[in-house]
């Protein structure tokens, strides 16, 4: 490449996805929750979920895609945050970090919102609200489901 | 490993606490000068270095000129596995001593505070406000809690073993410091189950052992440390199968390595010194062990079987913590000392055998740990033993 070739414009999204240590594989998952709906990784030969972007254990050569998920899921285990470790957290502590263990089978970090934090509980049912972030993405934090 | 193993034969441990003012080279380098006059060799006779973590500078202001530096990192695991890459040199005829070797001010880059947030290594879960051990720790604490009825007063009891193991070793945090369940259970949250004293804190200081062939071992005049068994596991493993928080790490593989080199079971073995950043991993890991049933680490410690009268005298120093944060040098560094009758006031009745473990390298959504473990003896390895 010589100097005066242009660079493609960087993805919109792409600064706040590296900020987080992520991957450019990623950014449809992050598009689409920009749009409102939750993505999970999908091979195309077991339809085994994953999440974020990864070769299927079994069948790591096989074609892998982002399929819509339900965004559907429950509480696999969690901690109350008593101390703020990122800026953008410190007015908000005491807040819950969830892994949640999604329908599809993959586990997902979330904050577990609409809900006081002596409440969350393994078990919980959840399910997905798209939030802004102050990084710019929009991410999928989840609230109980009542159903 | 093949053929009659390796042995430590020099172990420095420099000053270790809080605010030290010391950089880590220099930690490094006091560390390095103590085991080679622990081992009673000269400066020339290191020719093999192994660095925990990464390292351009050292061997330059040492003195040393090995054959190799390596720089290894892979979390708390990396004392341990720095130790087997020792014996793997040592036997592949690349080095006849080499110096495993950590030093760091962490207390003194923790007050700089100016670390790329994306350095930290935490990924995505970073954006929801996920950053530091504390936290992940906290997952495999919970996840216990809700599978067996772990509770807080169990991972206090943890906290309380370890501490009065301290009080009376001169040199750590908890010397002349007792600590009672009631104040482990006013200790503020941190990471909910997490509380204060189940945490360690970081401290400064340097460690460094020299790892040479048994056979040259003998005809040293310090006090030989064996290296029985070792193995590896990586927790990624149990990532793909979605069993990550269930296990603090994947100890099923090296467990087996380790003993089965060693021709021993958990029965023979006198003490664990287990990586113990939070309570909950010392108690994750003797169950992950055999030392105890699955669920039955926190009754465990609360009938005081990790003390120095249970089945299982375990972080027998203090640990990591109420002792030191010498990553996984902690546990190496007591083991040793325990080994050779050293440990003073602290001495184990019984100390012929132990089993030392590191965990380390948090990585984004996977939570995961590397993991290695070695059994250490007073003895060389009997004719026999599997290798
Ligand atoms: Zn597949």
């Amino acid at each position: 490449m010589s100097a005066t070739d242009q660079q493609p414009a960087e993805h919109p999204l792409m600064g706040a996805v590296r900020q987080y240590g992520g991957d450019p594989v990623d950014l449809p998952f992050w598009e689409a929750c920009a749009q409102g709906s939750f993505l999970l990784h999908q091979c195309g030969q077991c339809g085994r979920h994953y999440w974020p972007a990864s070769r299927c254990i079994e069948h790591g050569d096989a074609a892998m895609s982002w399929v819509a998920a339900s965004g559907r899921g429950e509480v696999y285990t969690y901690t109350v945050m008593h101390r703020a470790y990122t800026p953008d957290t410190r007015d908000k502590v005491p807040f819950v970090i969830a892994v949640v263990r999604l329908e599809e089978g993959p586990f997902y970090h979330s904050n577990i919102v609409d809900c006081p934090h002596d409440a969350v509980a393994v078990g919980m049912p959840l399910e997905v609200v798209m939030q802004p972030h102050p990084s710019g993405l929009t991410i999928p934090q989840f609230r109980p489901r009542g159903d | 490993m093949t053929g009659s193993g390796c042995a430590i034969v020099g172990l420095g441990v420099t000053e270790q606490g809080v605010g030290l003012g010391l950089e880590g080279r220099e930690l490094r380098t006091r560390a390095v000068d103590l085991a080679l006059a622990d081992a009673g060799l000269p400066r020339d006779a290191i020719d093999g270095y192994i660095r925990a973590y990464v390292d351009r500078e050292d061997l330059r202001y040492m003195g040393l000129s090995p054959n190799f530096s390596v720089s290894m990192m892979t979390g708390g695991a990396t004392p341990v596995f720095s130790i087997i890459a020792a014996a793997a040199m040592i036997e592949a005829g690349q080095a006849e001593v080499v110096a495993c070797v950590y030093g760091e001010a962490q207390t003194a880059f923790a007050t700089t505070g100016k670390q790329d947030i994306g350095s930290y290594g935490y990924g995505y879960p970073m954006l929801y406000g996920l950053l530091g051990a504390a936290a992940t720790h906290a997952f495999h604490a919970r996840r216990h809690m809700h599978l067996y009825g772990t509770t807080s007063e169990h991972l206090g009891a943890v906290a309380v073993t370890q501490r009065d193991y301290a009080v009376g070793r001169p040199g750590t945090l908890g010397y002349g410091k007792p600590l009672t369940l009631a104040e482990h259970q006013a200790s503020p949250l941190i990471t909910d189950p997490f509380r204060r004293y189940d945490c360690t804190r970081n401290t400064d200081g340097g460690v460094a052992v020299l790892v040479t062939s048994a056979e040259r071992a003998r005809n040293l005049l310090s006090d030989p440390v064996f290296v029985l068994g070792a193995g590896t596991g990586h927790n990624i493993a149990n990532w793909h199968q979605g069993l990550v928080y269930e296990n603090h790490d994947n100890i099923a593989p090296a467990k087996a390595r380790a003993f089965g080199q060693a021709g021993m079971g958990i029965e023979d073995i006198d003490m664990a010194q287990l990586y113990d950043p939070f309570t909950i991993s010392p108690l994750m890991q003797l169950e992950a062990f055999g030392v105890v049933a699955p669920g039955q680490g926190g009754p465990f410690y609360a009938e005081g079987g990790a003390g120095p009268d249970g089945a299982m005298p375990t972080n027998t120093g203090g640990g990591q913590l109420s002792a030191y944060y010498s990553t996984g040098f902690t546990g190496v560094a007591e083991a040793i000392l325990q080994l050779r009758g050293a440990a003073g006031a602290g001495q184990l009745k019984r100390a012929e055998t132990a089993l030392v473990s590191g965990h380390g390298m948090n990585a984004g959504v996977q939570n995961t740990w590397a993991h290695a473990c070695m059994i250490l003896g007073r003895n060389p390895r009997a004719k026999g033993a599997t290798s």
